[in-house]
């Protein structure tokens, strides 16, 4: 029987042979190198000026907040963190990062993984779909091949797309950021507030955590799409109904954010940022409920996937 | 030991909601045989090769290649089948040459760089093969999918339409290379077509179904031939006496003058005497034939009795 990896090369040579693959990749370039240039010419460097006074002004906010008291409970938790932090920067003399400097880059252009997503929509969509549009699903499914494992040879080959997409951002930032901002800063330290006491964190480690946090909504919103084509064998709708869900899920969870069942929608989870900048999106989500979550979707989608493509009558 | 099969159909019917699309087909192929499939539009033809080659389910029954199932060990089954289901849809962004290596490469033999420039000349795609299927022409896209349905040297080669879109010089060596598969190298092939003339020149057996039934099944020869009655058409001086005169001969024959020639059906064993009496009363004959019933007039003839 025909080997996986044959299946796998077979994948890839269609996913690149196509004009629009490159393009993506061209355009994810593209908007690495844009986001540099807009950070190194056209914002003024007037912020870095006198960073002791700015938190020292949002400290005296914090504290005249904190007095008030008319915050939740997680609101003031997190003023609490952010005042020890800001604390700690002044009596140590620690800067916060400038988004002209190296890390500083990097962690703005961790913000990218969501054309990452975008991209991953529309491969994960078409890789399926196209077979069926172009009727060439008819010669794929006449081999000696299960169509499990064919399905299977396609969902990775758009996996594997989508990570070279975020390694691509990863290290294109990294080069575009060196080569317009220099090593200078490479040696700041990230700062988290755990069991009450500031510990300090090496940069590069914590920029990895944004982009591995971010690239847990770019798989997850590649396989809500990649099952949505098994299903309705329509990669327009697919990236259609996927790319909406995208950018309004996060929104409609706000907006549902007052019934208890709000934290069983996909959407309160795929952003994970959540649970290292600020609070979560519903009150009282833990980080291990999210991936609970996350991971019961993810086998729902991929057996709704699987469970239509192998019991359906082929007649495109 | 009965004659080995290569594809057995065992009352296959597919139903869809109500609606019976096949009822209780069977029929078989044997090695070395081309059958054709033959029905007027929407009698099921595609839909009895789709479940063929396992793309859809069967409600009852099974088709057995080779002895395996094609339900329950479709790998195994399909593995020696190769075929073009209706149009030739191959990927357009490929070249040809990239169509037939992703199709080798999902072969379970190994098929070598060698047998793929073999079957590139063979369907006479030498100077085009490495251009991408966008430019081909539809001859040229039926040639890539014949190509990519003969890679791994199959024992049943199915072909939905095979001359659509070719040009007649083009149709002839599809046709020779149908008939040649089949009888040099033992190959079963299975065509659907509705072009009957097209059948006619290229089959061995034909079946023909309607409504989703196989309704006849019949050796090209004695569909063709197995009639008593012949049709003969004469050519002779004075068309009208001679007209007179054979209805009077054989009052119970169909006898009619379409344009210079006396159309006449008989019984062979009044072929000579009709001939005697011409003579005798001395009309000049020049032309004595037979009209050969083609496989058109006999399709009409048998859908229609339905």
């Amino acid at each position: 029987m025909a080997s996986f990896i044959n299946l796998l090369k077979n994948e890839h040579m269609k996913l690149f042979k196509r004009t629009g693959t490159m393009v993506m990749v061209a355009v994810m370039l593209l908007a690495v190198l844009g986001a540099g240039a807009v950070s190194k010419f056209m914002i003024n460097p007037d912020t870095q000026s006198d960073w002791q006074a700015e938190l020292e002004a949002e400290n005296i906010q914090f504290e005249n907040m904190l007095d008030e008291s008319n915050q939740t409970s997680a609101e003031q938790e997190r003023m609490q963190e952010q005042l020890a932090l800001n604390n700690y920067r002044l009596e140590n003399n620690k800067p916060p990062v400038n988004s002209e400097t190296l890390w500083g880059f990097m962690i703005d252009a961790s913000n990218l993984t969501g054309l990452a997503a975008l991209f991953t929509i529309v491969a994960a969509s078409s890789i399926l779909a196209h077979e069926f549009s172009q009727g060439t699903i008819k010669l794929l499914l006449i081999r000696p091949v299960k169509r499990s494992k064919i399905l299977q040879s396609k969902y990775v080959t758009a996996m594997m797309f989508s990570g070279m997409l975020l390694v691509l951002i990863f290290a294109f930032s990294f080069l575009t950021g060196s080569l317009l901002f220099g090593f200078h800063g490479i040696d700041q330290s990230h700062l988290v507030y755990q069991e009450g006491r500031v510990v300090e964190q090496p940069m590069f480690m914590y920029v990895a955590q944004l982009f591995s946090l971010n690239s847990v909504e770019v798989l997850m919103m590649g396989t809500f799409a990649f099952m949505v084509a098994a299903i309705f064998k329509n990669s327009s709708f697919a990236i259609g109904i996927s790319i909406f869900l995208l950018f309004t899920g996060p929104q409609l969870v706000q907006v549902l954010n007052d019934y208890g069942w709000a934290k069983y929608i996909l959407f309160a989870h795929t952003n994970l940022q959540q649970y290292i900048h600020g609070t979560p999106i519903v009150e009282g989500m833990t980080f291990s409920f999210s991936i609970s979550m996350l991971v019961i979707y993810f086998v729902i989608f991929l057996t709704l996937a699987w469970i239509s493509f192998e019991k359906r009558d082929v007649t495109a | 030991m009965e004659r080995e099969v290569v594809v057995q159909m065992k009352n296959v019917s597919k139903k869809i909601g109500n609606r019976t699309i096949i009822d209780q087909l069977s029929l078989q192929v044997y090695p070395g045989e081309v059958y054709g499939f033959l029905g007027p539009n929407g009698a099921g033809k595609t839909m009895t090769i789709r479940m063929i080659v396992g793309l859809i389910s069967m409600t009852e029954g099974d088709v057995l290649i080779h002895g395996k199932s094609v339900t329950n060990n479709f790998e195994k089954a399909i593995a020696h089948v190769g075929g073009v289901i209706e149009n030739p849809e191959m990927y357009e962004y490929l070249s040809g040459y990239e169509n037939l290596v992703h199709f080798a490469r999902m072969s379970p033999k190994k098929v070598t760089k060698q047998r793929i420039s073999q079957v590139v000349k063979l369907v006479g795609l030498d100077g085009r093969i490495q251009h991408k299927v966008r430019k081909y022409s539809l001859g040229m896209k039926q040639r890539l999918g014949l190509a990519q349905a003969i890679l791994h040297s199959p024992s049943l080669l199915i072909l939905d339409e095979p001359t659509n879109g070719l040009d007649p010089a083009g149709i002839r060596e599809i046709r020779a290379y149908i008939r040649n598969v089949a009888h040099q190298e033992q190959m079963a092939v299975f065509v659907s077509s509705h072009l009957l003339a097209e059948m006619q020149l290229m089959c061995d057996r034909i079946g023909i179904v309607q409504n989703g039934k196989l309704i006849r099944e019949e050796g090209m020869n004695e569909l063709t031939k197995a009639d008593e009655e012949k049709t003969i058409q004469l050519q002779v001086n004075r068309l009208e006496d001679a007209f007179q005169l054979l209805n009077n001969a054989f009052p119970t024959a169909d006898i009619e003058i379409i344009q210079d020639r006396i159309i006449i059906s008989l019984r062979r064993e009044y072929l000579p005497s009709c001939n005697q009496v011409l003579v005798q009363n001395n009309f000049d004959v020049y032309e004595m034939a037979q009209v050969q019933t083609t496989l058109e007039e006999k399709f009409l003839e048998v859908t229609e009795e339905k």
